[in-house]
């Protein structure tokens, strides 16, 4: 039976209790576009991962190995089907308007799918770099999620993304041990995919962050991404390969890797849709969904 | 019963190349397809017949003396000399039209479940063993592309989409229907309960049942110029698909990825 709060004080005790929130029940608007736009960003970026990916997918280099990137594939954009289905059941906008404000690059998708995947290396450093990066922030949002339909969603996707981030480890350790070609292919692939993947947790939290004081997120960005750089600095360097980070310094006393200052400016650029690669991405997600839009308008006209 | 291990070999070759090319056919569709459903479907798909064709590949290693190892495997796909294949041109066709690619998905997997089913009960066990298990996943691929034309049927613009990218597929039927020189000797052994070509008749009334379209009588014996319905000749399509598949491997040939 769908609950109600009798204002915003009501309903965050609610929340700071530990409350779990169901699609049905009568959330505030605030609450409600806020989760709404949350979720529908992830489902973008799954969606928007999957086409990074898929330019490369027909280049995999053997046939298992192909089959295993066609899995991984199939797990991104089935998280994506998924999340939609989440997102449109809150009652903002369908599926169909979420995609064309997607390809109208009218709404958000991560920072990393602004970039064009150049090489094979590239492919490798999103499976290990960037997959790390968005496991470490969905098992965050995971971990004390209020908004009951998106905290199960993600139960399915993190035990998935832990797969993929695996796949991509084995590549790079294989990468690691191989000739001189591939680690060169390797190290340009993680000049460019470094500093992305570690912005894309964002930079430190607000102290007035809403996510946080709702409990969507249950840890803060700095935390999250100081995290995956003690994790992955030093695994970089123990198979070989160079951090590019100039001002990198190690503490003695705390144990611990510092990057040094971040430039965030690359990040801004890409959530005004200005990336290196978004032009291309969004006009190209844009042209085949209007090549194909007989199709749908087909199958639609014919189940109406 | 001795094995016609040199028909066997080239038999098997032509029923890998073509799973293999169609699995790279569908990849090429992942993220681009009309609706994410059937982005979903294509993914899986791909990887059956990606799947089916490591099988038809593992069994030549087998009667080459090899182990299937994934370097031997890969050399069998990705190895050869272009003269050395045993596709069909249906499969190394190149297109971007959704209609093309639905239409030559429903009449690869028409024609695909029908010749695994000539192997349920071969008389060389391996590959009996393999039909069962692709059979299987055939009727899936098949009562998907049935659904997607129905559903498009129904639309009589969709109809006229469908209608011409059958027109423009038509000549590649037969070079995917022939039976290779090689196949007497198959159905002579009990490898095969029927040649390929066993598909004909049961494929065009499909056909005209569908969409309409009468397949020309004697259309097996107009053989598409480019390939001469010969899966030793390669259409113009095969040389840019293997170039675009071996862009990685060739950057270093001792690499191991």
């Amino acid at each position: 039976m769908a609950r109600e709060w009798k204002d915003l004080a009501e309903f965050e005790a609610f929340l700071d209790d530990g409350g779990i929130v169901e699609v049905d029940d009568d959330m505030p608007d605030e609450y409600r576009n806020a989760v709404f736009t949350f979720i529908e960003m992830h489902a973008n970026s799954e969606y928007m991962g999957g086409l990074t990916e898929r330019d490369w997918i027909p280049k995999t280099p053997g046939l298992r190995h192909k089959m295993s990137v066609l899995a991984k594939t199939q797990d991104e954009i089935g998280h994506g089907h998924l999340l939609y289905m989440v997102a449109a059941d809150m009652g903002v906008k369908t599926r169909t308007e979420m995609l064309e404000d997607l390809m109208a690059g009218k709404s958000r998708f991560h920072n990393v799918f602004h970039y064009k995947a150049e090489t094979w290396g590239d492919q490798v450093a999103i499976a290990f770099l960037v997959d790390a990066a968005a496991l470490a922030s969905q098992q965050a949002v995971f971990k004390n999620c209020s908004y009951g339909p998106y905290r199960r969603i993600l139960k399915r996707i993190i035990s998935e993304e832990g797969f993929h981030m695996r796949l991509g480890e084995d590549r790079m350790m294989r990468i690691a041990q191989g000739t001189d070609t591939q680690k060169e292919i390797f190290q340009g692939a993680l000049d460019r995919w470094f500093w992305p993947a570690l912005q894309l947790f964002g930079p430190d939290s607000k102290p007035n962050d809403v996510l946080l004081k709702w409990h969507i997120k249950s840890e803060r960005n700095e935390v999250l991404r100081d995290k995956w750089v003690q994790k992955f600095v030093p695994m970089l360097q123990s198979y070989g390969f160079t951090v590019p980070a100039p001002d990198l310094t190690y503490d003695e006393e705390t144990k611990k890797w510092d990057v040094g200052p971040i430039d965030w400016e690359p990040l801004k650029k890409t959530l005004a849709q200005g990336g290196p690669d978004s032009a291309r991405r969004i006009g190209e997600a844009r042209s085949n969904w209007e090549r194909t839009a007989w199709a749908r308008q087909a199958l639609e006209a014919s189940t109406s | 019963m001795s094995l016609p291990n040199e028909a066997l070999r080239e038999f098997l070759l032509a029923f890998a190349d073509d799973e293999h090319l169609m699995g790279q056919q569908h990849t090429e569709w992942i993220g681009v397809a009309p609706f994410l459903e059937e982005d979903l479907a294509l993914a899986s798909i791909g990887q059956d017949e990606l799947g089916h064709a490591v099988m038809l590949y593992e069994l030549v290693c087998e009667l080459d003396g090899v182990e299937p190892t994934d370097e031997a495997i890969d050399a069998l796909a990705y190895g050869r000399g272009a003269d050395e294949y045993r596709s069909c041109r249906l499969v190394e066709f190149a297109t971007v039209d959704w209609a093309e690619a639905l239409a030559r998905h429903w009449i690869y997997d028409m024609v695909e479940g029908r010749r695994w089913s000539f192997l349920e009960d071969s008389s060389y066990q391996p590959l009996a063993d393999a039909a069962v298990r692709a059979s299987r996943e055939e009727s899936y691929h098949r009562r998907h592309a049935e659904a997607l034309v129905n559903g498009l049927l129904n639309d009589p613009m969709a109809q006229q989409r469908l209608a011409a990218a059958f027109a423009s597929l038509m000549p590649m039927i037969g070079g995917l229907c022939a039976s290779g020189p090689w196949e007497a000797d198959i159905v002579e052994a009990g490898i095969a309960s029927a040649p390929t070509a066993a598909i004909v008749p049961e494929l065009s009334r499909f056909i005209t049942e569908r969409f309409g379209v009468e397949l020309p009588a004697g259309f097996m014996a107009k053989p598409d110029p480019q390939t001469n319905n010969d899966r030793t000749q390669r259409s113009e399509d095969f040389a840019p698909l293997m170039a675009r598949m071996r862009e990685v491997l060739d950057l270093d040939l001792t690499a191991q990825w």
